[in-house]
């Protein structure tokens, strides 16, 4: 097995050289995404080298409190984003979209670690910490959309919903369509991008594991079992936090309660 | 002259609607004060006013949509309540204005309404949707076609024949004949007012729907 190359500390800050250009690109077409980019990278800088300097510690502890702690404290942070970036009320989604993802990722971890790997501890450190922050950083990016997609329909097609209800659907039945369509547009990106893997796209922790010094033919296992379990995870996440969140934002009559964060300027 | 009271008298003395001093306040301004009326059954009303009065307001507190702030509304008499909604939406049909609603195909507007459980058992046989489409003056190859190969008319046609088939005692529709031409306006308004068994609750601007309501509401 080679010995990985590893990026000294002046070669990282001159990495950042580079984004000069996409820098220019979002400047000469005032996109106004300029300074969002800028503190975007120091955020993930800061975040990525903080994370790295904690990981090495709670990898050396490996207790497993710690790790559960922890993950729970990603899945905070990703419920806390999903329903910020989908611009709606953190009091009303919180618990929802937090026990639903937990719910998911805790299913999807026992299945992964607890039964396909074989795992003796499934909240081993090197396993427990980094498979369930892949799943939960492609989790968030399907439940963002699907619940963007599910609200926005769901206010501007408010007649078409009420045609339903008023001529004899149940709230269940009346809603299946939004739903539908809230699946379609998270997951048809997901479907199209799990076809053309290998082929035009090589996934991260695959060529992460290869440049750490596996082998290959392990990697592929990894990552298939990877994607089987981020799709499954998304899936189970996305449909549970829509159901979930349907108990708290309508009113007794069916109709969707106010449910946006007023914008503040 | 004699048709006219032979309708009438087809109307059988017993609301189906009872509206009792309701009114309705939407941020801050109330909108609808004090209202009050009742719709017989095999009665055919007309709500009529201008624009902004509310009258598509009282279509909608009717099906528990939009909440009254005082007063009380019943239903096939039932009062309108949390308790007796879904019995209460399962008896009527619903048809706001055609632009209001967007559809995948034109297949699917007279098709979505029967994959509901309490709709299931009236699910239309072909012969049947044919003959309510052609007494729409509208051809059946119609269904075939993409949505957005279809009139704005032909739409509210078809919508029109997707709530009449499922057979409810109580129609509340929302300018029926808003988006057709004179003929298809005359078409629409003498066959949805002349179902004798059928009670119906509309808003209209149409004079000819008007004149042909058994009952004016003016806003």
């Amino acid at each position: 097995m080679k010995n990985v190359v590893d990026i000294d500390y002046l070669s990282l800050i001159l990495g950042y050289i580079i984004l000069i250009i996409p820098f220019y690109i979002l400047w000469y077409y005032k996109t106004g995404l300029l300074k969002d980019a800028f503190f975007a990278f120091i955020r993930m800088t800061i975040q990525l080298l903080l994370v790295g300097v904690y990981l090495e510690f709670i990898f050396n502890l490996n207790n497993s409190f710690l790790n559960i702690l922890w993950v729970s404290v990603m899945t905070i942070l990703a419920t806390y984003t999903v329903i910020k970036r989908s611009n709606l009320s953190i009091k009303i989604f919180f618990i929802p979209v937090f026990i639903s993802i937990l719910l998911s990722i805790a299913i999807i971890d026992a299945f992964f670690l607890g039964f396909i790997i074989n795992l003796e501890n499934v909240f081993d450190a090197r396993y427990f910490i980094p498979i369930t922050g892949m799943i939960l950083g492609n989790t968030i990016k399907s439940i963002i959309i699907a619940l963007n997609t599910y609200y926005s329909k769901l206010k501007k097609e408010k007649e078409f919903y009420k045609w339903l209800l008023a001529n004899g659907a149940s709230k269940k039945e009346a809603l299946i369509p939004f739903k539908r369509e809230a699946l379609q547009n998270a997951f048809n990106p997901v479907i199209a991008g799990i076809a053309i893997v290998g082929l035009i796209s090589l996934p991260g922790m695959m060529t992460g594991q290869i440049l750490g010094g596996s082998s290959p033919i392990i990697a592929i296992k990894y990552q298939i079992m990877l994607m089987i379990s981020v799709f499954s995870a998304s899936i189970i996440s996305v449909i549970l936090s829509i159901n979930y969140s349907d108990k708290f934002v309508f009113d007794s009559f069916d109709i969707l309660k106010k449910i946006g964060e007023s914008k503040k300027k | 002259m004699e048709h006219s009271i032979k309708k009438k008298l087809q109307i059988i003395d017993k609301p189906v609607i009872s509206v009792n001093n309701i009114s309705v306040n939407f941020e801050d301004n109330e909108i609808i004060k004090n209202l009050s009326f009742q719709i017989k059954e095999g009665e055919k009303a007309v709500i009529t006013g201008e624009s902004g009065k509310g009258k598509s307001t009282i279509l909608n507190t009717l099906l528990g949509f939009i909440p009254i702030s005082k007063g009380e509304i019943y239903l096939f008499d039932k009062q309108l309540s949390i308790k007796n909604l879904t019995e209460i939406r399962s008896q009527t049909a619903w048809l706001p204005q055609e632009t209001a609603l967007h559809f995948e195909s034109v297949n699917h507007i007279i098709y979505t309404l029967f994959t509901f459980k309490a709709n299931k058992s009236k699910y239309p046989s072909k012969s049947k949707i044919n003959h309510l489409l052609n007494s729409l003056n509208l051809l059946p190859e119609l269904l075939n076609k993409e949505i957005d190969e279809i009139s704005g008319g032909q739409k509210q046609r078809l919508l029109l024949a997707s709530v009449l088939l499922l057979n409810k005692k109580l129609l509340i529709v929302d300018e029926p004949t808003s988006s057709l031409d004179e003929k298809n306006k005359k078409l629409v308004t003498d066959l949805i007012l002349s179902q004798k068994d059928l009670t119906v609750l509309s808003t209209s601007h149409d004079p000819y729907w008007i004149q042909q309501s058994d009952k004016i509401i003016a806003l």
